[in-house]
């Protein structure tokens, strides 16, 4: 399946059929699980209204994770076969890796709000996702820098891959830390006693976050691909003078 | 080999008329700053003082990392130790130790004076000076790392702190919970084992990959 989808001609035709399926699913199960999440389920015990908010935070949390990994194992196959398809789907992984990240972060310091009266605490959980945040932003950051594709592609697969190898350890630091400094707050949402009119409308989402993800991904790896085919159609220079200012 | 690249990183430092002590100026220069922001007050510094020297510390070293590699790559030599068959590796292996030398040492030494202006008690400046000898290789590594992947890339300045500073944070808070442990357990006390351990993750992943970034960028 890999192999076959490994040449870019025949990956153009896949996503030209996957990516609406993604689309469609995505929408589908987003319209259905908001509908679930905010009009059907009841609101908690405890936490009330605001416990909605854990709908949109949790699977963005969790997807933030998956495209890390996901990120991380394009970046070890682009940088064992040298695969440029890998690099377009690592680069692509990042962006709505990052952007889910970065909604984890504020729908959960949205719901920090009500649930712990703060907008913000350094608890362990968030502090470890806005460290990942920072890697994600670093990555991209290193993309953008290196003009050559070629080698800011195995530049950033090497950064991923040491990136990933730290992530349990800055998790675990991070825990560590937390729990010298911070008394233990939280009320863990995967929790076995969830019923499931909780359970149902957060696996929809999940469903329609991953799908979305999906989505994003294939259309980022498309783009990139056809942006590279249009740099090599285009006409190049036959030689190229950089000139440095000293 | 590693002998005559140390030596020689040595040498040319030396004969620099003193950048490499720039890192030690900044040093300076960020504990009093550090002091001036909190008031100066001894009372209130102390219980910070750790954390501060440890910040200095990480932030002078950030700015090092980039020197580490740019100016060989610039002028040719990077390449010339590539064609000359020198193994990245071993390359690595002795920029670390040259790095380690000359941007590292200089800030243990002012460590201590660093712990007299905050007035530390001297079994705290004890417990500073360890825990960042043993985080030492793991900070040295990751900016050999991170100064490989930005080789030749100058005004990576900041990019280059964005980069490092999720593989630092680790580094960070076993150091300064290693001071508040050798208050209680002394050497033995276990933040020590695990700073010794991210050390050993640091030489094993970030010196072959330091090596890969070096040649991704020499190719």
């Amino acid at each position: 399946m890999i192999n076959y989808l490994a040449n870019p001609i025949r990956f153009l035709k896949f996503s030209k059929v996957a990516t609406p399926i993604f689309g469609t699913l995505a929408l589908i199960t987003m319209i259905w699980g908001l509908y679930l999440a905010l009009i059907k389920s009841p609101p908690a015990i405890e936490h009330g209204q605001s416990v909605r908010m854990m709908y949109t935070h949790v699977p963005a949390a969790w997807c933030a994770m998956m495209a890390y990994t996901a990120l991380a194992i394009a970046s070890l196959v682009s940088f064992i076969w040298r695969h440029p398809l890998a690099d377009s789907a690592a680069k692509s992984f990042a962006v709505p890796g990052a952007a889910f990240t970065f909604l984890a972060l504020i729908t959960g310091s949205l719901w920090g709000k009500p649930a712990w009266g703060t907008w913000w605490q350094w608890d362990g959980r968030m502090t470890s996702v806005l460290i990942l945040f920072f890697i994600y932003i670093g990555y991209l950051a290193l993309w953008n820098i290196i003009p050559e594709r070629k080698r800011a592609a195995r530049l950033a697969s090497i950064l991923a891959m040491v990136g990933f190898i730290n992530i349990p350890i800055i998790k675990f630091s991070v825990d560590w830390w937390n729990t010298l400094h911070q008394p233990a707050s939280i009320s863990t949402p995967g929790a076995p006693g969830m019923p499931a009119e909780i359970l149902w409308p957060l696996m929809m989402m999940v469903a329609a976050y991953s799908f979305l993800f999906g989505w994003l991904a294939l259309r980022g790896i498309e783009a990139d691909i056809l942006k590279s085919r249009k740099i090599r159609s285009s006409d190049k220079p036959a030689a190229k003078a950089i000139i440095e200012t000293l | 080999m590693i002998r005559v690249i140390i030596q020689r990183d040595l040498t040319l430092a030396f004969r620099s008329g003193g950048t490499w002590l720039y890192g030690l100026f900044f040093f300076a220069v960020f504990i009093a700053l550090s002091a001036i922001a909190l008031g100066g007050a001894l009372n209130v510094m102390r219980p910070f003082a750790p954390a501060l020297i440890w910040l200095a510390i990480i932030f002078s070293a950030m700015l090092s990392f980039p020197a580490i590699f740019q100016d060989d790559f610039k002028d040719g030599n990077l390449a010339q130790l590539k064609i000359s068959g020198v193994s990245l590796i071993n390359l690595c292996i002795a920029k670390a130790i040259s790095f380690a030398l000359l941007s590292i040492m200089p800030l243990l030494t002012a460590l201590p004076f660093a712990a007299l202006v905050f007035d530390m008690p001297s079994q705290i400046i004890m417990a500073t000076l360890l825990s960042i000898i043993l985080a030492a290789p793991a900070l040295t590594i990751y900016g050999v790392l991170s100064s490989a992947i930005l080789a030749g890339r100058g005004g990576g300045g900041f990019l280059i702190v964005l980069i490092t500073t999720p593989f630092l944070i680790p580094l960070l808070i076993f150091g300064l919970e290693a001071i508040e442990g050798y208050a209680t357990s002394g050497l033995g006390a276990i933040e020590f084992r695990v700073l010794i351990g991210l050390s050993l993750i640091a030489v094993a992943v970030g010196i072959p990959a330091a090596a890969a970034a070096l040649n991704a960028n020499l190719e």
